[in-house]
């Protein structure tokens, strides 16, 4: 196991190396990170001459490359514009861990990224344990339940949920739940943010302002994986290893949930180790709509003022967390079902 | 049997769950309940500037003793829902509206101006001026005469070596700052003694007073004693710790907090030398999207917000916002592709040029679209004290833009619906940024264009695709469209912009050039050219009436609408006042009822 462990770290090495190859091609293509700088006019020309000068966007794509992943403390850079490069560069690049820095706020790339991680994995980790909870017991319910009025009206609103949009059901419920509520003198829930700036930032501030998200996040997951769980377990329920189980006098209980369910467990066990790896990206659509700091905003802000460096970082930690769930995917694998073997 | 316990079982702990939660909010439902016996709000919608009359410093007006610190609970908040989170903190460092409106809030400048857009001394004794020996005879050197009680909020005196050291940091080739406008244009910058700073410029600079340390293009001053040894160790401020942190500022509030895409506080700054702020705290709190910055300010979670779509105005009037419009110089209109070779052929001449402004129904648009708040557009230069006050927008007038377009030899010839001349169909691309309200103009104008006979191919582009440079092959730099549209007001109140200007033309020597439009005429070069040096007010206005009526009697811009800045004020905000050029320039004397 250990060594089919290394075998695929070691794979993944060019594989990261080619992903990030395209994606900084790719970024190259996404406009003019000088272009209005975020702001309401369009940069003056000198300006536009200096700062790609002094932000080494004037150099040819592979070169900006080999800068972001060697560095360039072995070049030297042009920095009052007289044609001859004369200042040491000061990037150590990606493969000595310098990441960069971001071309809207000269941060560090780690330090802005690291600024953000701790909001989006409090707001997806809470979300998809919620998700994974709520769905288990609902596909069981359902399969256990199959083609009862139950299962129907679960069937009927899952579907509802998992075809409605996330804005759509995002905004629905601010202004339902929030502006509303309000409105009408009940206890209702806030509109945006982490907490109140009169309460200030107390766990019970942050855990009422995440609920409107966290619902936002869930409804959707909830209703797709419940079908995922009812399916698998109605499979496993089929089987004949579950009728000798049942056959045998087992407890209904010992059969459904440590029989069936570990067996049904194995496709879900896939998709959750899919989806994993992207919570570290943040919910785009959510985050934005309920102005929850997290990673979806950082890469939204940034992939809209082409900050290739803070948008490279963050896609090259989704890519390495996307291998590195795919590997802990399958060894979840072995120990679900013993007649899987690595070597 | 047992799952259905199960499901009960987690019910239970939901519906607990819920209550536990729902009981933890309810002293909120308490506070923000029945906001119904609130003052009027007092603001003052900003009219268009008037001469620029310098004016003489403020008296420091003695405020209420900022003896102790306000109790939690009597604290006066004022909350910001604030769209696009700053890039920096570090004025040298950012080109974003969403910052540079908030330097009169936590940075201080030469001076501010007031909702007529006339300068009120900040930093200065006294506006420079020829009377008073602020600008000299040659007009190049411009004399700043500081006050004596000006400090940085930890109280170290503000003096003219902050001035210096901010102007080289501008100049450091080791800075990666925005912009050098107009420290560039500078020569020398001497510093004679503690309380003058002498700016010499390589040549008369007209717009001395919008950007020298002051106005919505210019900076602030940085801390000297604060940056200088961070300058001196690392041979940069580009990365610096106050650059997001600027706990030592010098406006009447000081930053105290800021935590990245949620929120950031500033609280009131004792040592501002006009008066302790009658607000305690400023909090701006990070929403990207448009609606929910809506939401919020309906249900009361914010009192400020701002760039708002027209159609969301009748919401927030109705849930008490007050609207304010505040004209910083930005009027939307249409760029032409006049460029010597890569222009439309079509668009040389001025009858077909006039035939677009008669033929495009704006004030119907205006009417319309933007639900009759602000007017159509005569010129580039529309609420500023720069444009011939002879000149009115074209009306709508189909059939003298059909007869217009017949005069110049279009006609409709094969009977298509569309003017052709010598076999050449008159279809225009027009271009512009994906912003909503553009799109549906783009919309509007193909429909009313297309009634007589000229046709419209439509593109839109996200905004930094679409000013990429011509190096990067940007759809508004490349001469690949007839139409540009945007609004542009690089210098407000100064009307100086480098949009018409032949040398800013883009091409191949040039990619950065910024003349969109590419036109290079030889009499508006001269009036320009002549322009930018005339310090004197009232012969650089001459100047102007004029460029203004060359542009709109040839239509070589046609103007859509003034575009100003909306701002939503709750209605427990009281002495509200906005500046087109320095928006938030009385934050100090702004109050709450409640």
């Amino acid at each position: 196991m250990t060594r089919y462990i290394i075998r695929r770290l070691l794979q993944a090495i060019p594989l990261l190396f080619i992903i990030s190859l395209v994606l900084f091609i790719l970024m190259q293509n996404m406009g003019d990170p000088l272009a209005t700088m975020g702001g309401r006019k369009v940069t003056r020309r000198e300006d536009r001459i200096r700062l790609a000068r002094q932000l080494g966007l004037d150099k040819p794509v592979i070169l900006q490359y080999v800068y972001w992943l060697v560095g360039n403390d072995w070049a030297k850079t042009d920095m009052d514009g007289d044609g001859i490069a004369e200042t040491p560069g000061s990037r150590k690049g990606v493969l000595r861990g310098d990441w960069g820095i971001s071309l809207v706020n000269r941060q560090p790339v780690m330090e802005v990224i690291g600024d953000r991680l701790p909001n989006t994995l409090l707001l997806m980790l809470v979300a998809e344990v919620i998700v994974i909870s709520l769905a288990m017991l609902i596909g069981i319910y359902s399969a256990l339940h199959q083609y009862t009025a139950a299962d129907n009206i679960i069937t009927a609103t899952t579907f509802v949920f998992y075809s409605m949009p996330v804005f759509f059901f995002a905004l629905l419920a601010m202004y339902f739940f929030a502006v509303n509520f309000k409105k009408w003198g009940l206890p209702y829930l806030p509109t945006v943010g982490m907490f109140e700036p009169e309460i200030g930032k107390t766990t019970a501030q942050v855990a009422w302002h995440m609920v409107l998200p966290v619902a936002t996040l869930s409804f959707g997951f909830i209703a797709g994986y419940s079908r995922y769980i009812r399916s698998t377990m109605l499979e496993s329920l089929g089987q004949d290893y579950v009728r000798t189980a049942k056959a045998k006098g087992l407890p209904r209980l010992e059969v459904v949930y440590i029989h069936a369910l570990k067996n049904a467990a194995l496709p879900i066990v896939t998709i959750v180790a899919l989806d994993l790896p992207f919570l570290l990206g943040g919910a785009i659509v959510t985050e934005r709509i309920f102005g929850w700091p997290g990673m979806g905003r950082l890469f939204l802000d940034h992939v809209s003022r082409s900050d290739t460096p803070v948008v490279l970082g963050i896609l090259m930690m989704i890519a390495v967390a996307v291998i590195i769930f795919q590997i802990i995917a399958d060894v979840a694998y072995a120990w679900l079902d013993p007649r899987i073997r690595y070597k | 049997m047992s799952t259905k316990i199960h499901l009960k079982t987690l019910l239970f702990v939901l519906v607990i769950t819920s209550l536990v939660l729902a009981a933890c909010a309810a002293p909120q439902t308490q506070e923000t309940a029945a906001p119904t016996e609130a003052q009027p709000v007092v603001v003052e919608s900003t009219t268009a500037p008037e001469v620029v009359e310098p004016t003489t410093a403020p008296e420091v007006q003695p405020t209420e003793a900022p003896t102790a610190q306000p109790a939690e609970a009597a604290k006066k908040v004022v909350t910001f829902i604030w769209t696009q989170e700053f890039d920096t903190l570090n004025p040298l460092y950012t080109n974003m509206w969403f910052v540079s409106v908030l330097f009169p809030v936590y940075m201080c400048q030469a001076w501010w101006y007031d909702d007529k857009n006339n300068p009120i001394p900040n930093l200065v004794t006294e506006i420079p001026s020829a009377e008073n020996g602020g600008i000299s005879e040659d007009g190049r050197t411009i004399t700043l005469k500081l006050r004596d009680d000006i400090v940085w909020s930890d109280g170290t005196p503000i003096t003219s070596a902050d001035f210096k050291f901010t102007y080289d940091m501008e100049m450091a080739n080791s800075n990666a700052v925005a912009s050098r406008s107009p420290y560039d244009a500078i020569e020398s910058l001497e510093t004679p003694d503690e309380r003058t700073v002498v700016a010499t410029f390589k040549e008369p600079y007209a717009p001395w007073l919008s950007s020298l340390f002051s106005g919505s293009s210019g900076i602030s001053i940085i801390p000297a004693h604060i940056l200088k040894p961070d300058f001196d160790s690392k041979g940069t401020i580009d990365n610096a710790e106050w650059n997001k942190a600027p706990t030592v500022g010098c406006g009447p509030f000081v930053f105290d907090e800021w935590e990245s895409g949620s929120f950031a506080r500033f609280v009131a700054n004792d040592k501002f030398w006009l008066g302790r702020p009658k607000l305690d705290e400023l909090f701006f709190r990070f929403v990207p999207d448009d609606a929910s910055m809506i939401a919020a300010l309906v249900a009361g979670d914010g009192d400020v917000g701002t760039f708002f779509a027209y159609s969301d105005l009748p919401e927030l009037e109705k849930a008490g916002i007050k609207i304010m419009n505040s004209f910083s110089g930005y009027n939307e209109g249409w760029y032409l592709n006049l460029h010597a070779e890569k222009g439309n052929p079509a668009l040389k001449d001025p009858k077909v040029r006039q035939a677009l402004a008669y033929g495009f129904n704006r004030e119907k648009l205006v009417q319309d679209l933007l639900l009759g708040r602000t007017k159509v557009a005569a010129t580039d230069w529309d609420n500023t004290p720069w444009v011939d006050p002879t000149i009115t927008p074209y009306p709508y007038d189909p059939d003298k833009a059909k007869a217009l377009l017949k005069e110049a030899g279009w006609e409709d010839t094969n009977g298509d619906g569309t003017v052709d001349k010598d076999g050449v169909e008159l279809v225009l691309k027009y271009g512009t940024t994906n912003r909503e309200v553009r799109q549906d103009t783009q919309a509007v104008a193909q429909q009313d264009l297309a009634a007589v006979g000229i046709g419209i191919e439509l593109q839109s582009y996200d905004s930094d695709l679409f000013f990429s440079s011509y190096a990067e092959n940007g759809p508004s730099a490349n001469f690949s469209l007839d139409i540009i549209e945007y609004s542009d007001s690089p210098n407000f109140p100064d009307p100086d912009t480098s949009l018409w200007r032949c040398a800013e033309i883009p091409s191949d020597e040039n990619p950065a050039g910024v003349n969109t439009s590419g036109l290079c005429d030889d009499k508006l070069e001269a009036l320009f050219k002549k322009q930018e040096s005339q310090v004197d007010f009232n012969a650089r206005q001459q100047t102007f009436y004029e460029i203004t009526r060359y542009i709109f009697d040839n239509a070589l811009w046609i103007g859509l609408w003034q575009d100003p800045d909306l701002f939503g004020f709750s209605d427990r905000m009281t002495n509200v006042k906005m500046s087109g050029a320095t928006a938030f320039f009385n934050v100090a004397e702004w109050d709450v009822t409640k």
